[in-house]
């Protein structure tokens, strides 16, 4: 099975004789990475997501690899005839997982997500975030290997906002890609590993260093065990790593991608030590950690 | 194959949009269909009403699926597995309903040919019945299939392009719907009721190419 999604000289027009909207792309989306795809309003990314989550095929140009995808569409409907679980279980075994297992997924992701207590509630009840919430939780049921999301933050709550982004870190650290549309610049700053922007129906590459904020820092320091070396997850994923003291070192990570740096020392082969994690000092989901019990 | 086909099932069962061609279908058997009269002419009735119903179904399927909750499923499976989902889906629901009018129109009606002249045994009327019923069922989804998303996108085009088809399907020579139908008809006349064997292997290549078309047109014409 190919994991490698290959974009060559794609192009896509709506009808025989529409206008180009996009034309000459070439993207690879290899596993493990986070892309995000930026560009105005119309500008066609949109209409890239869905040739990469293979919804339309191009009107010229190739695309090769099929890893297991799962997409987020900009808006979910409510207007299907079932509760948040039963619609959940239903597509969690459409992404090819057994019932038990969809239900259970079902139920972890709505809890993670803040929506654990409308499982029960018909779709057609629910509110905008929490409908938009359901659309986030069928995207991650079954792991995909590649997650297309297209502006799936607008509507969440700022906890789920941020879980959301966490789920993307915990993606990519397990071999998933994922690819995103947001048109929030600050989303998940600093993280991606390839930005792409969207102009005049082509494609190019954001090289530059954005001058754009990078995100809320986590601040962790560690100790080595002796010999220990920075799993590589973590100095790729790392902002800054500056040796503070033999053996001492103090990690700036994005704040999305915390728990995974973490886990990849924790678990490395000999351990780090966690001396501290000091959480961001604008971190929207604690304004004030002083003030906190 | 199972997962999208129960979801597009439970879809289907649960938004009860379902309903209208069903109790279409009823309605247009309870006004043809009499019991004590003779039974493959009734059969043949039964089958040719259910065309434009099982077409009807596949439009109901198609477009129940709001389109982002389409987008997911294709995502999953593919856009043409995913639409493929919603035309057996209506196969199906359209071949179970032609089995219970089948079933229910054999045991209401005569078991004798035209004027009583000669005995038709009711098991025998089944056997040339239901395979008459399959190839309507067959030959209405693919005429669904073949004037609804994604072939047909506009419901100005696509709903008189149906029912154009549906009619079609039933009375144009050389259509096995219109062969199996014909043979029912002709049988009632003669007492002699014929098993077809050449219709239902038309209906099912044709429905076939049908589907296939639908599926290969859908992720070049979406959204």
């Amino acid at each position: 099975m190919d994991r490698d999604l290959r974009l060559t000289a794609v192009g896509r027009r709506y009808g025989i004789r529409g206008p180009w909207v996009l034309r000459g792309v070439d993207l690879v989306v290899a596993p493990g990475t986070l892309t995000r795809i930026e560009g105005t309003n119309g500008s066609g990314k949109s209409t890239l997501l869905r040739l990469l989550a293979r919804l339309d095929a191009p009107s010229e140009g190739r695309i090769s690899g099929r890893p297991r995808t799962a997409y987020v569409p900009e808006r979910f409907p409510s207007a299907l005839p079932f509760t948040a679980a039963g619609c959940l279980t239903h597509l969690g075994t459409v992404h090819g997982l057994g019932r038990e297992a969809a239900a259970r997924a079902a139920d972890t992701w709505l809890e993670r997500l803040g929506a654990g207590a409308y499982a029960g509630t018909p779709m057609a009840r629910l509110s905008k975030g929490s409908s938009q919430k359901v659309t986030v939780a069928q995207a991650l049921l079954a792991d995909p290997e590649l997650l297309v999301l297209d502006e799936a933050w607008t509507g969440l709550d700022a906890a789920a906002r941020t879980e959301l982004e966490r789920a993307v870190a915990e993606r990519t650290a397990a071999g998933g890609a994922v690819v995103f549309v947001d048109h929030d610049p600050c989303r998940l700053a600093g993280t991606p590993d390839a930005v792409y922007t969207v102009t005049d129906g082509g494609l190019r590459r954001r090289t530059d260093p954005p001058g754009a904020p990078s995100g809320p820092v986590t601040v962790v320091t560690v100790r080595a065990a002796p010999g220990g070396r920075l799993p590589p997850d973590a100095v790729r994923i790392a902002v800054s790593a500056e040796e503070t003291a033999p053996g001492r070192r103090r990690l700036a990570v994005p704040a999305s991608h915390s728990d995974t740096v973490l886990r990849a020392l924790l678990t490395a082969r000999p351990p780090w030590h966690v001396v501290s994690v000091e959480p961001p000092s604008h971190d929207p989901q604690h304004p004030d950690p002083g003030s906190r019990p | 194959m199972t997962a999208p086909l129960r979801y597009q099932a439970d879809l289907l069962l649960r938004s009860q949009r379902w309903l209208p061609p069903v109790i279409l279908y009823a309605a247009f058997l309870g006004v043809g269909v009499q019991s004590g009269q003779p039974v493959l002419g009734s059969l043949g009735y039964t089958a040719a009403g259910l065309l434009p119903v099982a077409a009807w179904l596949v439009r109901i399927c198609v477009t129940a699926e709001p389109p982002a909750a389409r987008a997911c499923v294709a995502a999953a499976r593919g856009p043409a597995r995913a639409h493929l989902a919603c035309l057996l889906t209506a196969l199906l629901v359209a071949v179970l309903l032609g089995l219970v009018a089948t079933v229910v129109v054999t045991l209401i009606s005569d078991p004798m040919s035209d004027g009583h002249r000669v005995p038709v045994p009711r098991l025998r009327a089944a056997a040339a019945g239901l395979p008459a019923a399959l190839v309507c069922a067959l030959l209405g989804t693919a005429v669904g299939a073949l004037t609804s998303r994604p072939v047909l996108r506009s419901r100005g085009r696509a709903v008189p392009a149906l029912l154009l088809g549906a009619l079609l399907a039933v009375v144009s020579a050389g259509s096995p719907a219109q062969a199996a139908v014909s043979a029912l008809v002709t049988g009632s006349r003669t007492g002699r009721a014929p098993v077809p064997l050449l219709p239902p292997a038309g209906a099912v290549l044709l429905t076939a190419a049908a589907f296939a078309a639908a599926g290969r047109l859908v992720a070049r014409r979406s959204p």
